[in-house]
């Protein structure tokens, strides 16, 4: 092997440990998850425990007394992990967490799970209450996203990722 | 020059097997994950297909989407308009909702008598099997705000007889996250356990509800279940997440006993009002209490003799990081109306456990001292430890297995052991 090969090998096989191991940051904001909402909707910013707290169905209405409208991604999705870590859930958790909050009466069934973030884009621009976590990448026209904790996804510190 | 290109290809691939195989911690749990989003294709194209044999467009999903002026482009993905009806009849979810609950239970006492909270139990024999309660629970959406729920339990009896409670039926209203509002038959918002476990044994760690939590009509001294009005909402308190609950109805509760056969309490209207915290920042956290009063006959001595019964509750819990940590300690207070008789009766349980994979294995202590004078001389004082495990099969089926130790006042030590099959469906 040349001195060249060798340099290339050790450049990719770093890369590869790198981003492995989450310590890429530029890797990391590509993959940001946005929050997005209806563009009806006046939020602009919302911290990371009130994110939880929606995902979680504690909190159930907007400002204005709007029935918030979850919509999540079905297991398998990138957007559905996010979700799951944010709730600090593995999916058996997540599907007992909810089995319990309709058997209290808290929430009459678990959120929707859709199969593309088209449906997403549908289901946001459907429901003026929605509220969806949706790769940066896939952000579509007529989705609004919200910034978390006062950072935009993309930006250094953006917790959803 | 070449051979570098070849090199790096060879790297390139490797990587990117990498990568694919990176993200499930195992080929077992991507394939399952696969197969659940197939079946979750194949219904989601059943509904489909389902949507385009109506006659028309639904004209109130238009009406919403022009009002709303957010038609999506027509080169956008997923922008079929045969979605829109389906995502509004997914979200909506119309009709009846239902989830059962179910389970088989195997229970063996060192003693030959029944004992409470062991409904089902017959009398004489050392070990037994019985299904405890099936359990049905049905919510439907009325409108964005109103809803209702019931739950429909089957509940063995003595000699495989079943008996049908409707143990919950409740209109609910949620006008906001302030003011949420429930009329007709709820479990009391006494404590804790009482509002976050019911009758479906599946969602509990253990295969028993604690002694002090146990449904009235099982032997239990609470009264669980009342009909009338309950009030719940948030507090503005910013991040420490405070909470209240106010309830007005009417219990009636009847508890078995061993001497007089059941023993009804002919309550009077209640009152219950509490108040917990759900910290933002310690996600899974509740701390709170609650105080209940409501007014009770005594039977041995007669319906016209009446006694305020004040309950008293404290109760921290966290549930996260798979770590359960319940604690609730109480004070049932009965207060004879003529007459200086008070009896003051404690009870506390404290149940931890982890998750460790599939099994979560889980320890109780619990306690209760009911005066040997009081209404619920059948408890007395007892306590003593419980510990065991939970195992889950997969997502809808579980077994647990739990050994009783129980120490009693004036009666020899009991123990026990219960094992469970519990399942949703």
């Amino acid at each position: 092997m040349s001195t060249m090969q060798a340099r290339i090998a050790i450049a990719l096989v770093g890369t590869w440990i790198a981003a492995q191991t989450g310590i890429l940051p530029a890797f990391a904001q590509n993959t940001d998850i946005a929050v997005v909402v209806s563009s009806q909707n006046a939020v602009d910013n919302l911290s990371a425990a009130e994110i939880r707290k929606i995902f979680a169905g504690e909190k159930r209405s907007w400002a204005g007394n709007i029935p918030i409208k979850l919509f999540v991604r079905a297991p398998g999705a990138r957007e559905r992990d996010v979700l799951l870590k944010l709730m600090n859930m593995s999916e058996s958790e997540y599907k007992q967490y909810w089995t319990g909050r309709v058997f209290r009466g808290d929430a009459q069934a678990e959120p929707i799970a859709l199969f593309s973030n088209g449906m997403q884009k549908e289901a946001i621009a459907l429901y003026p209450g929605a509220i969806a976590l949706v790769n940066l990448q896939d952000v579509k026209p007529g989705m609004k996203i919200v910034r978390v904790d006062g950072h935009k996804p993309g930006e250094t510190g953006y917790p959803l990722n | 020059m070449r051979r570098n290109r070849r090199f790096l290809m060879l790297l390139l691939m490797i990587t990117s097997l990498g990568y694919a195989q990176n993200p499930t911690p195992s080929e077992r749990e991507m394939i399952e994950q696969l197969a659940q989003q197939v079946k979750a294709l194949q219904e989601q194209v059943k509904l489909l297909e389902s949507q385009r044999q109506r006659p028309g467009p639904d004209a109130n999903n238009s009406a919403a989407l022009n009002s709303m002026g957010t038609g999506p482009p027509a080169a956008e993905d997923a922008s079929d308009p045969q979605h829109e009806p389906f995502l509004q009849g997914l979200h909506d979810l119309n009709g009846i909702q239902w989830i059962g609950f179910g389970e088989v239970n195997y229970k063996v006492l060192d003693q030959r008598t029944p004992e409470l909270g062991s409904y089902g139990f017959v009398s004489g024999s050392h070990g037994n099997f019985y299904t405890g309660d099936f359990d049905l629970l049905l919510t439907a959406r009325i409108n964005d705000k109103a809803s209702v729920l019931s739950e429909i339990v089957f509940g063995e009896g003595d000699a495989q007889s079943f008996g049908v409670d409707l143990e919950r039926i409740l209109l609910k209203y949620d006008y906001s996250d302030r003011l949420r509002m429930s009329f007709g038959r709820y479990h009391t918002g006494i404590g804790y356990y009482n509002t976050a476990f019911h009758s479906g044994s599946w969602l509990q760690t253990t295969p028993d509800r604690p002694l002090i939590m146990e449904f009235a009509n099982d032997g239990g001294p609470l009264p669980t279940q009342a009909i009338g009005v309950s009030v719940t909402g948030e507090i503005p308190s910013g991040k420490l997440g405070l909470n209240y609950i106010a309830e007005y109805g009417s219990s009636d509760t009847i508890r078995p006993d061993d001497a007089i056969g059941s023993t009804d309490e002919n309550n009077g209207n209640h009152f219950n009002v509490g108040f917990f915290a759900r910290p933002q920042s310690i996600p899974g956290f509740q701390v709170g209490g609650s105080l209940y009063h409501d007014l009770i006959s005594d039977d041995i001595r007669g319906p016209d003799v009446r006694l305020g019964q004040t309950i008293v509750n404290a109760h921290i819990v966290y549930m996260g990081h798979k770590i359960e940590f319940l604690n609730e300690g109480f004070l049932i207070r009965h207060a004879y109306e003529q007459g200086p008789t008070v009896y003051n009766m404690p009870a506390f349980y404290s149940q931890v456990s982890r998750q460790f994979g599939r099994i979560r294995p889980f320890f109780r202590y619990q306690y209760i001292n009911a005066n040997s004078s009081s209404l619920l001389e059948d408890i007395g004082l007892r306590h003593g430890p419980s510990f065991g495990a939970r195992f889950d099969f997969n997502d809808n089926i579980a077994f647990k297995i739990q050994l009783d130790h129980t120490l009693r006042k004036g009666q020899p030590d009991l123990n026990g052991l219960h094992s469970q099959l519990a399942f949703t469906f």
